[in-house]
């Protein structure tokens, strides 16, 4: 039998990140195909695709990890810098689009009036369900964590009921938000503040919806004994991409909701 | 006889208030040790959680005092932007376009003379 002379992990050949890759094309010139011809197989098509490779691909890396050893200490280093450096990537994607507001919002043109928030605008009142949705993701913030020191003291049953309760406010979010969206007195066509606000406070939402997707994972591993008390970088990983969807909101409430009001 | 005597005396020693308290603040010190999930409990039911309610019954009052009246209508022409149409339903209503409050560029649906 071969043995390797390393830590490392030299992954196995994989079709998912092809799969991935075509899911990504068929996903952009099925969008393309929908706007101009009305057709949505293409983009259907895509997104399936996605979701297979996204359940397989992952799927295959619990594998490795959990139940064939191969996440030694240094390869779980690497994937910690991994995540790292993603969630780092996302910050600049935010940024960007902080960066549109404020652009549009310090300086607003004639056609607007002249003023922000532009002439006609009624904007959502900072102090109703805003506000609401700010104490809910701060709420899971502490919840996350008591998940996770439960976790890390083999406290089973706490680490599944603080990961629940994570996981619930996480819906409640999503539940406030599309309600929100449904009640707004202004659409996202609606000029340059409707572009920005839905544009930054949807794809929030979509983070918000990744993260609590992860999360439930988390959960249904911690019930399938997936994570020790030393070694749970999923459930960090998670952890961390939560707290990075809580820092986003808590811009975008101060920027957006309250300063832009 | 000498070996009772001596391992009672020892465990009376053990469970003096000063040897305790000072097991209690190691463990507290400790941090990550085996008090942190009972600390982010109790902020989970004392803080977090009320804090939500709060918010819930102010989210509630506020509720009452709002009247449910159509703001009125301006066909401002920087608002209800249609340069393409959207690639579902007759193309002139947004995702969550709800007919109460969302004008179309004319006017409220079912208001037009």
């Amino acid at each position: 039998m071969a043995h390797q002379a390393h830590a490392y992990h030299m992954v196995d050949p994989s079709p998912w990140p092809l799969t991935g890759a075509v899911a990504a094309l068929l996903m952009t010139s099925g969008l393309a195909i929908w706007f101009h011809f009305h057709s949505t197989t293409l983009m259907t098509l895509g997104l399936a695709l996605l979701l297979l490779t996204m359940y397989q691909w992952w799927r295959d890396i619990v594998r490795e990890g959990t139940f064939q050893g191969h996440h030694t200490p240094p390869v779980q280093k690497g994937l910690r810098y991994g995540m790292i450096l993603f969630i780092t990537s996302e910050v600049f994607f935010f940024l960007g689009f902080f960066w549109a507001f404020y652009h549009s919002s310090l300086a607003p043109t004639p056609e607007l009036g002249g003023c922000w928030p532009p002439t006609g605008i009624v904007t959502l009142d900072p102090f109703e369900v805003p506000l609401l949705n700010t104490a809910v993701l701060l709420a899971s913030g502490v919840t996350v964590t008591w998940a996770h020191h439960s976790i890390m003291e083999g406290e089973r049953k706490q680490a599944i009921h603080s990961l629940t309760l994570t996981i619930l406010l996480g819906f409640y979010f999503t539940l406030l938000q599309a309600m929100e969206y449904y009640e707004a007195p202004f659409t996202i066509a609606d000029g340059v503040y409707g572009s920005t606000f839905f544009v930054a406070t949807g794809f929030h939402g979509l983070h918000v919806i990744i993260g609590s997707t992860f999360l439930a994972v988390c959960l249904l591993r911690q019930v399938k004994y997936h994570f020790t008390s030393d070694h749970h970088f999923g459930f960090e990983a998670a952890a961390w991409y939560w707290h990075f969807v809580d820092v986003v909101w808590l811009f975008l409430y101060v920027s957006i909701y309250w300063w832009g009001s | 006889i000498k070996m009772a005597a001596l391992t009672r005396l020892s465990q009376a020693l053990l469970r003096s208030p000063l040897t305790q308290s000072r097991r209690q603040l190691s463990a507290a010190a400790a941090g990550h040790g085996e008090q942190a999930a009972r600390t982010w409990k109790i902020l989970t039911f004392v803080v977090a959680l009320p804090g939500v309610a709060v918010c819930m019954l102010n989210m509630y009052l506020k509720e009452q005092s709002h009247t449910h009246e159509q703001p009125e209508f301006v066909p401002y022409t920087h608002l209800r932007i249609r340069s393409k149409r959207f690639p579902w339903g007759d193309g002139t209503k947004t995702l969550f376009h709800n007919p109460h409050v969302n004008a179309l560029p004319d006017g409220f649906e079912g208001h037009n003379e």
